[in-house]
C-alpha cells in the first residue's frame, strides 16, 4: 500500500488502525528474520586523501602518518605514527595506522585499543564515513581471527567477510597492506 | 751435501768444541776462586756478599714493583677504562608549516643544541643557521635516533609573523612536511667523580685534531718509548733558565698515565712511577690504543660541577658539534686548552685562548702538519663558540624519577659507567614553562600573603606541577618543588596528600555510569544539599560545605561547579563508596583508598602524578594511558635495550567520560575554576579545584583535549596556606597552560555517538518541548533523557495511550 493511501486509511479508521498496521509491519519484519541489509560496496579510504584536511597541526601529523606508511621496512613506520601522535594526539588516522601496524605484528590487544581510539576520534570529529568502515571492521576481524577462542574466531571471520564485501579490492585477500591504507 | 746438511754438520762441530772449552774454563775458574779466597780479607768478602744480597733484594723489590704496576696498567686497559655516564635526552622537536615558531622556541632550541648563527649564506655548514626577517635557514645536523638515522638537512623556514608558512629544502626548494630537530640532552647520570665524556674512536676524529694535539703536547709521540729524554732535557733547561717550573716534559703517554692512575701531586716518587708506567703502557699497547685512550681521557675543564673529559664531549661543549665536523682552527683551540683547561677556557677569556690557539697553529705549520695557507686562514678566524646550555636544573626532578624507575632494571653502576642513551618523553619547552610558572606563582603568593613567607627555605611553601599528554600518558613536564637545590623531594611523585575536591569527579562518574542499563543520575537531576549525618565506626560524620551553608535542592551541575561537599557526600553514600573507589582505581589511582564515607570528599592521600593520570583518562574519553617517561633506551653501541610502546586501556565508556568532561567544563565556565578564563584563555578546558581542610593542600587539575596538568601547593609539614585553591593553585595552572598553548587551545572534547543533546527545563530537569518557557541543552547517554516534559505532557500522553487501547479493544470486539 502506498504511503498516502495508508495515511488516508489511518485518518478514516482512527488510531486503532495505525496500531494494527504497525503490528503487521512488525510481524513481517519478524518473519523475514530481520535480515541485515546487504552491505554497500564502498571505495575504502586512503589516508593520503585526507592529508590536506584539518588545521596545520593535523595536516602535519597526517603527513607523518603517510610517511610512516611509506616506510620500508614497515616497522620503521612506527616511529612516524608515534611522532604523528606526539604533535596531534587527537588524530584518528594516526591511531588507525598504529592499529593496523599492531594487529599486523600480533599485538592484538593493543591494536584493538588503538582501533577503538581511532573510531572514537573519528566519531567525535564527524569523520566516521562509510569509506573508513571497511578498515575498522576488517582490522577488528583480523585481530579476532588470531584469538584462541573458537567463537571469537568465527565472529572475526564474519567481520572480515563484511569488510571483504564492502571493499573487495582492498580487503579481498583479508589483509590491509600499508600501501592500501596510504 | 745440501745447504741444510752443511749447516747441521757445522753446528755439531761447534757443540763438541764448546763442550771441550767449558771443561777447561771450569778448571780455570775453580783455580781462580781458590786463589781469590786466599787473597781477599774476610770483611771484604762479607761486604761483597752483602752488596750482592742488597742488589739482589733491590732488584727483587724493583721487579715486584714493576710487576705490580704492570698489573695495574693491564687491569685498567683490559677492563672498562672509562666511566661514561648515561645521558638523558628530551623528546625531539618537530617543526611543521602552520606552527608558531615560538611554540617550539625555535631559536632557543637551536642555540641550546649548539647551533651557531651565521651570516654566510653561501656555505652554511651543518649546525649553523641564518635568521633574517621572514626567513630562517637552518642546516640541521644529522643525528642518530634509536629508531632511525636522521640525515643532515639544509632547510628554509618561511615565516609570516611567527607562523612558519612553509619549509623547503635548500637548494632545490622541495617542500617538506615536517622536520625533526635532534633531542636536547637534559642531564646525565654521573658516577662519584661527575665526569662527563662522549667516547670516540680514531676514526671519529679528524687528522688535524690529532696533529694539533701532537704538535703542542708531544711531537715525537710516534717515536718515543713512553718517555721523551730530549723533551725532558729541554724542559729542565727551560725551567733552570726561568728559575721555576715553566715547561713540562711529559709525553702523551705520561699524561695519560697521570690521569688514569696517579694523583696530581708533584713528587719525585710520583714522577718515577709515572715514567715506569708510561714505559709499561708503551710495551703493552700500540700507539693507536694509547692515543685513543688519551683522546677520551684528557681533561677539558669544568662545566658547573661536571668535569669534561675527552675530545668528544669537549667538541660538543665548545662547538656544539661532533669531532668529525671540526675545522682546523677549532682543533687547534682544543689542543691549546689542554695545558690549562680552566685557565685557558675560551668561555672565560678569549684573548689568552686565542693567543695559544694561534701558537698551536704555528707549531703545526713549523712541524709541517699544515701548510702556510691553512695557517693564515686559521689565524684570521676569531673564536666561534657554541652557546653553552645552562645546567638543566629544571629537569632534575624528572631525572630523579627516571633514575628511580630505571633502578628497577639497571644497576646504578651500569647507569653511571656504561654510557646508555635514554630518550625521554620530556618536552623541554613545557618543562621550562612549568618551572617558571610554579616558582613565579609561589613567589607571587608569598608577596601577596607575607605571612606565608618563611626564613628557612626548607620550611617554605612548596608546590609541584606535572603535565601529561592524556592520550598517550607521556610525561611532558615535571617540577617536583620550587627549588631542587633546597629540596630534592619530589612532591609530584613522592608526596601523598589528601586530594580534597579534585576527587569529587570520581563520585559523579560512578553515579553517571550505567549499571544494569541505568545510571544513578543524569545531568538533569537534582541532588540534596541539606544537612547530612552518616554513622561510621568512629562516630557520626557530618560533612559541611566550604562556606558552612546548606543549599537544599541543587542541580547536579551546580553541585560540582560550586564543589558542594554535602550533596556530593550524599550522592556517594547513595551509590555506595565502594563504587566510587572502584572508579578511582580504574581511572588510575593506585594507592590505598579507605572505604569510608569521607573518601568522596578526597580524604585519601594520593600523589599528584596519579591524579594527573586519572584525569588524563577522563580527557581521553575513558581510555587510561600508562604513564610514559622513556621512549627508547639504547646502550653505548646503539643497541636498543628498551623500546616504549604506547599502551592504553579502556576503563570507562566514552559516553560517561564525556559527561564528566562536560561537568568539569562547567566548573571552568561558571564554577570555582572560572578564574581560568580571567586572562582571556579561550577554548575547551575542563578543570576542578581542590582545597583540603584548613586550606592545607591546594590542588588544581585541568585539561584541554591535548594536555592535562596538575598543580599542588602546600607546606611539606602540613599547615594552613590560608587561601583557597582558586587563589593559590589556579593562577599557576593558568599561566602554564596559557604559555604552553600560546593561548590557543586546539581540538575539542570527544563526544561519542551514544551521547545525545536534549533541551531541558533547568528548573525541573524536564525535557523541554516547544512552549516551555526556559530551556537549555543538556547531554545524556542515549535513552536516559528525562521522560517528564515541559509543558507536562506526560498526563496527556497517558490519557491518549489509554484511549488508543480502549479504541483498539472496541474495534476488536466489533470486528471479530
Amino acid at each position: 500500500m502506498a504511503a498516502p493511501k495508508l495515511l488516508n486509511e489511518i485518518r478514516k479508521r482512527g488510531p486503532s488502525f495505525a496500531f494494527l498496521a504497525l503490528m503487521a509491519g512488525f510481524a513481517v519484519a519478524c518473519a523475514t528474520g530481520g535480515a541485515s541489509r546487504p552491505s554497500q560496496e564502498v571505495r575504502p579510504l586512503r589516508i593520503s586523501e585526507v592529508a590536506g584536511e584539518g588545521d596545520p597541526t593535523r595536516r602535519a601529523s597526517t603527513r607523518l602518518v603517510i610517511n610512516g606508511l611509506k616506510s620500508s621496512p614497515p616497522e620503521q613506520g612506527l616511529f612516524d605514527y608515534e611522532r604523528a601522535i606526539q604533535i596531534d594526539a587527537t588524530n584518528p588516522y594516526a591511531y588507525l595506522a598504529l592499529a593496523a601496524y599492531e594487529i599486523q605484528w600480533g599485538d592484538l590487544e593493543q591494536g584493538v585499543q588503538s582501533l577503538e581510539q581511532s573510531e572514537l576520534l573519528l566519531e567525535s570529529e564527524g569523520l566516521k564515513s562509510p569509506r573508513v568502515e571497511p578498515h575498522l571492521i576488517g582490522l577488528r576481524g583480523r585481530a579476532m581471527l588470531r584469538s584462541y577462542d573458537d567463537v571469537e574466531r568465527s565472529v572475526g571471520e564474519s567481520w572480515l567477510d563484511e569488510a571483504r564485501r564492502m571493499a573487495p579490492e582492498v580487503w579481498g585477500d583479508g589483509w590491509l597492506g600499508v600501501a592500501e591504507l596510504r | 751435501m745440501t745447504v741444510k746438511g752443511e749447516g747441521l754438520a757445522k753446528a755439531r762441530t761447534r757443540k763438541t768444541s764448546t763442550r771441550r772449552n767449558t771443561a777447561s774454563s771450569k778448571k780455570k775458574s775453580t783455580r781462580r776462586r781458590r786463589s781469590s779466597r786466599k787473597g781477599l780479607p774476610q770483611w771484604l768478602r762479607f761486604l761483597v756478599l752483602g752488596l750482592a744480597l742488597v742488589a739482589f733484594g733491590g732488584g727483587f723489590v724493583a721487579a715486584s714493583y714493576v710487576v705490580r704496576l704492570d698489573r695495574v696498567v693491564v687491569a685498567k686497559f683490559a677492563g672498562k677504562p672509562f666511566r661514561v655516564p648515561s645521558r638523558v635526552f628530551s623528546a625531539p622537536t618537530i617543526v611543521y608549516p602552520g606552527l608558531d615558531q615560538q611554540l617550539v622556541d625555535l631559536r632557543g632550541t637551536l642555540e641550546r643544541l649548539g647551533y651557531r648563527e651565521s651570516s654566510d649564506t653561501k656555505n652554511l655548514a651543518p649546525g649553523r643557521f641564518v635568521w633574517s626577517s621572514g626567513r630562517v635557514r637552518v642546516h640541521l645536523r644529522a643525528f642518530e635516533h634509536p629508531t632511525r638515522r636522521e640525515p643532515a638537512r639544509d632547510v628554509v623556514f618561511r615565516l609570516r609573523g611567527n607562523i612558519i608558512e612553509e619549509i623547503r629544502e635548500f637548494p632545490g626548494g622541495r617542500e617538506v612536511g615536517a622536520v625533526q630537530i635532534e633531542p636536547e640532552q637534559i642531564g646525565a647520570y654521573y658516577g662519584p667523580n661527575r665526569e662527563q665524556r662522549d667516547l670516540v674512536t680514531l676514526d671519529d676524529v679528524p687528522d688535524h685534531l690529532i696533529d694539533a694535539i701532537l704538535a703542542v703536547e708531544d711531537q715525537r709521540f710516534q717515536s718515543h718509548p713512553g718517555i721523551d729524554m730530549r723533551r725532558i732535557g729541554g724542559a729542565m733547561l727551560a725551567n733552570l733558565r726561568a728559575g721555576r717550573v715553566a715547561q713540562g716534559g711529559s709525553t702523551l703517554t705520561q699524561q695519560l698515565v697521570k690521569n688514569f692512575f696517579l694523583t696530581p701531586e708533584r713528587t719525585m716518587k710520583r714522577k718515577v712511577q709515572e715514567a715506569v708506567m708510561a714505559l709499561l703502557v708503551e710495551v703493552r699497547y700500540d700507539k693507536a690504543a694509547i692515543l685513543t685512550a688519551y683522546l677520551n681521557e684528557i681533561y677539558f675543564g669544568q662545566r658547573g660541577s661536571t668535569a669534561i673529559h675527552g675530545v668528544g664531549e669537549a667538541t660538543r661543549l665548545y662547538f656544539g658539534k661532533k669531532p668529525r665536523e671540526l675545522q682546523v682552527e677549532e682543533s687547534a683551540l682544543l689542543a691549546a686548552i689542554i695545558q690549562s683547561p680552566n685557565g685557558l677556557s675560551p668561555h672565560r677569556g678569549s684573548e689568552r685562548a686565542l693567543k695559544r690557539r694561534n701558537l698551536v697553529l704555528e707549531l703545526m705549520h713549523e712541524q709541517g702538519r699544515i701548510d702556510a695557507a691553512t695557517l693564515e686562514r686559521g689565524r684570521a678566524i676569531g673564536l666561534q663558540l657554541a652557546s653553552v646550555s645552562p645546567d638543566p636544573g629544571d629537569a632534575r626532578y624528572f631525572l630523579d624519577l627516571l633514575r628511580r624507575q630505571l633502578a628497577e632494571g639497571y644497576d646504578s653502576e651500569v647507569l653511571t659507567t656504561e654510557g646508555l642513551r635514554i630518550y625521554s618523553t620530556l618536552d623541554r619547552r613545557l618543562q621550562r614553562i612549568a618551572a617558571n610558572a610554579l616558582r613565579g606563582g609561589i613567589e607571587h603568593l608569598e608577596k601577596r600573603y607575607p605571612k606565608l613567607k618563611r626564613d628557612d627555605p626548607t620550611k617554605a611553601v612548596q608546590g609541584c606541577l606535572v603535565a601529561m599528554r592524556p592520550q598517550t600518558g607521556e610525561l611532558l613536564a615535571l617540577v617536583g618543588g620550587r627549588s631542587y637545590g633546597v629540596s630534592q623531594f619530589d612532591r609530584c611523585t613522592q608526596a601523598r596528600r589528601p586530594t580534597g575536591s579534585v576527587f569529587k569527579p570520581f563520585v559523579y562518574i560512578a553515579a553517571l555510569e550505567q549499571v544494569r542499563g541505568r545510571p544513578a543520575i543524569t545531568l538533569a537531576d537534582f541532588l540534596d544539599d541539606s544537612p547530612l549525618e552518616i554513622s561510621t565506626s568512629q562516630g557520626a560524620w557530618r560533612p559541611e560545605n566550604y562556606d558552612h551553608k546548606f543549599n537544599g535542592r541543587v542541580h547536579v551541575r551546580e553541585a560540582i561547579e560550586r564543589s558542594l561537599n554535602v550533596a556530593t557526600a550524599r550522592l556517594a553514600n547513595d551509590i555506595g563508596i565502594a563504587r566510587v573507589a572502584d572508579v578511582a582505581r580504574r581511572l588510575g589511582i593506585q594507592g590505598k583508598l579507605p572505604l569510608v564515607p569521607s573518601l568522596s570528599l578526597g580524604t585519601a592521600d594520593v600523589p599528584p602524578i596519579e591524579i594527573a593520570r586519572a584525569y588524563a583518562t577522563i580527557a581521553s574519553g575513558g581510555v587510561r594511558p600508562e604513564t610514559q617517561t622513556i621512549e627508547d633506551l639504547v646502550d653505548a653501541s646503539g643497541q636498543t635495550l628498551e623500546r616504549r610502546r604506547l599502551h592504553f586501556e579502556r576503563v570507562l565508556d566514552p559516553g560517561t567520560a564525556f559527561l564528566a568532561t562536560s561537568l568539569l567544563q562547567g566548573v571552568v565556565d561558571r564554577g570555582t575554576a572560572k578564574g581560568v578564563r580571567a586572562t582571556g584563555l579561550k577554548g575547551p578546558i575542563a578543570a576542578k579545584t581542590g582545597t583540603t581542610d584548613s586550606e592545607r593542600d591546594l590542588w588544581f587539575v585541568g585539561f584541554t583535549p591535548e594536555l592535562v596538568a596538575v598543580v599542588w601547593i602546600g607546606f611539606d609539614e602540613p599547615e594552613s596556606v590560608g587561601v583557597p585553591s582558586s587563589v593559590g593553585a589556579l593562577p599557576i595552572w593558568r599561566k602554564f597552560i596559557k604559555e604552553a598553548t600560546g593561548g590557543r587551545i586546539r581540538g575539542a572534547f570527544m563526544r561519542p555517538k551514544d551521547v545525545e543533546s536534549v533541551e531541558i527545563e533547568p528548573a525541573t530537569g524536564a525535557r523541554a518541548l516547544p512552549g516551555c518557557p526556559t530551556h537549555r541543552p543538556e547531554y545524556f547517554l542515549t535513552g536516559t533523557a528525562p521522560e517528564q516534559t515541559c509543558p507536562d505532557r506526560t498526563e496527556r500522553r497517558r490519557r491518549n495511550r489509554e484511549d488508543t487501547e480502549r479504541g483498539f479493544m472496541k474495534w476488536l470486539r466489533r470486528n471479530f
